[in-house]
This record gives C-alpha cells, sequence and structure tokens, in this order.
C-alpha cells in the first residue's frame, strides 16, 4: 500500500461522515469521531490506491497519459484488496 | 409534498456529496501525478470519483453491520478495521492510524487533566471531564 504522510489531499471527516450516512439503513446508525477520522483516511488510500494503480499500469505499458483502460485493467483487484 | 421535498433535499446533498468526493479525488490524483510522473485523463478522474462514491455504500452497510452484530448503533473504531481486514498491508495501515489516534487522544485528555486540575481554584466543582469522542483538532482532515 503507498504510505504517505504530509499530504494535502485526502478526505475531511465530516465527508466520509455524510457519505456513510447516506446509505445506513437505520436511523440510529452512528459514527463516532475517531471511525469517521479513520474512514476519511480509508477513503483516502483508497483513492489513492486506485490512481497510483492506474499510473503504474500506464507506466507499464509506456504511456504518460493514464486513461480508463488502464483504471479498468487494476480495478478487479483492487475492489478484492478492499 | 413532503416526500417530493425530501426527494430533492437527497438529491442535492447527493450532488454536493459527489462533487465533494470529485474534487477531492482531483486533489489525490494531482499528487499521484507528480509522484509517478504521469497525466490523468479526465474522464479517469471523474472514473475514480464515481467508483469511490459507490464504494462508499458497500463501506457504510458493512459498517452499519459490524456495529449492530456487537449491538451497537454507533460505528466505531474496530469497526473500520473489519472493514480493512482484505488486504493485510492496509490493515496493518489502518490498524497504525487508529493507534496514532488513540494516543493522540490520550494526549489530549492529559492536557486536559492538566488544565483543570491546574483551573480548580478558578472554576465550579460542578466541571466534569466528559469522555472525547471526537477529536477535532486533527491534523488528519
Amino acid at each position: 500500500m503507498e504510505e504517505r504522510d504530509g499530504r494535502a489531499g485526502g478526505f475531511k471527516k465530516d465527508t466520509a461522515d455524510r457519505l456513510l450516512r447516506m446509505h445506513f439503513r437505520d436511523g440510529r446508525t452512528r459514527v463516532n469521531g475517531d471511525a469517521q477520522l479513520l474512514m476519511a483516511e480509508m477513503l483516502s488510500v483508497f483513492v489513492r490506491e486506485a490512481a497510483a494503480r492506474a499510473a503504474r499500469q500506464a507506466r507499464a505499458e509506456d504511456l504518460e497519459q493514464v486513461d480508463i483502460e488502464h483504471l479498468e485493467k487494476v480495478l478487479p483487484q483492487l475492489l478484492l484488496d478492499f | 409534498m413532503a416526500a417530493e421535498a425530501g426527494g430533492e433535499e437527497r438529491e442535492l446533498l447527493t450532488q454536493r456529496l459527489k462533487a465533494a468526493v470529485h474534487y477531492t479525488v482531483g486533489c489525490l490524483c494531482q499528487e499521484v501525478e507528480e509522484d509517478k510522473d504521469v497525466q490523468f485523463s479526465k474522464q479517469s478522474i471523474a472514473a475514480i470519483s464515481e467508483i469511490t462514491f459507490r464504494q462508499c455504500e458497500i463501506f457504510a452497510r458493512d459498517l452499519e453491520m459490524f456495529a449492530r452484530h456487537a449491538k451497537r448503533s454507533t460505528i466505531n473504531t474496530e469497526d473500520v478495521k473489519l472493514l480493512a481486514r482484505r488486504s493485510s498491508s492496509l490493515l496493518k495501515y489502518i490498524t497504525q492510524k487508529s493507534e496514532e489516534l488513540a494516543s493522540s487522544n490520550m494526549e489530549q485528555k492529559e492536557k486536559k487533566k492538566k488544565k483543570s486540575s491546574a483551573a480548580k481554584g478558578e472554576r465550579t466543582p460542578r466541571e466534569k471531564e466528559t469522555a472525547v469522542t471526537e477529536s477535532e483538532d486533527s491534523n488528519m482532515s
């Protein structure tokens, strides 16, 4: 997994919370503060992995532009890992 | 009519959230662009956003199930760790982050203890130390 600290981008804990709340089946379900932070981190890792793997795929094909087909190739394993 | 208004509101919220995701994905992709010396096509960024947005539904349902299984209605960090079980490096990473959070929470509690014991003379004895469930000042956001 790509590890990075001191990152500029990344999901905010409020965004992560709202994204999750949209899909809860029970109206009483909540996410505690630390879990919100962890989920924000999880989502950021998810995106970074998707991007980095697609980039590696493009590079392996000697290309500089990352296109959808590169993402498609790495998607199955990405979803299995998450 | 109330249902209609609710549907519209929800649609608006969805749009706003999708935009927030798209923005953040753009930022993260930019970091990877610099890192790997590549360029992401607009479509690939949009695709990553879409996939991420949809993945949230899976995460949310799983988390809710985990908490419910533990007879809780509030999702906590243990549930999130369960979510990360499929990849050992991911699990390691998330566990590490969770420990960092826990230790920074301890630090905050220590600070509060010191503050309140120092200010004991000035404050009313009714002031209790409340459990910190939400850490506001975190350097993760």
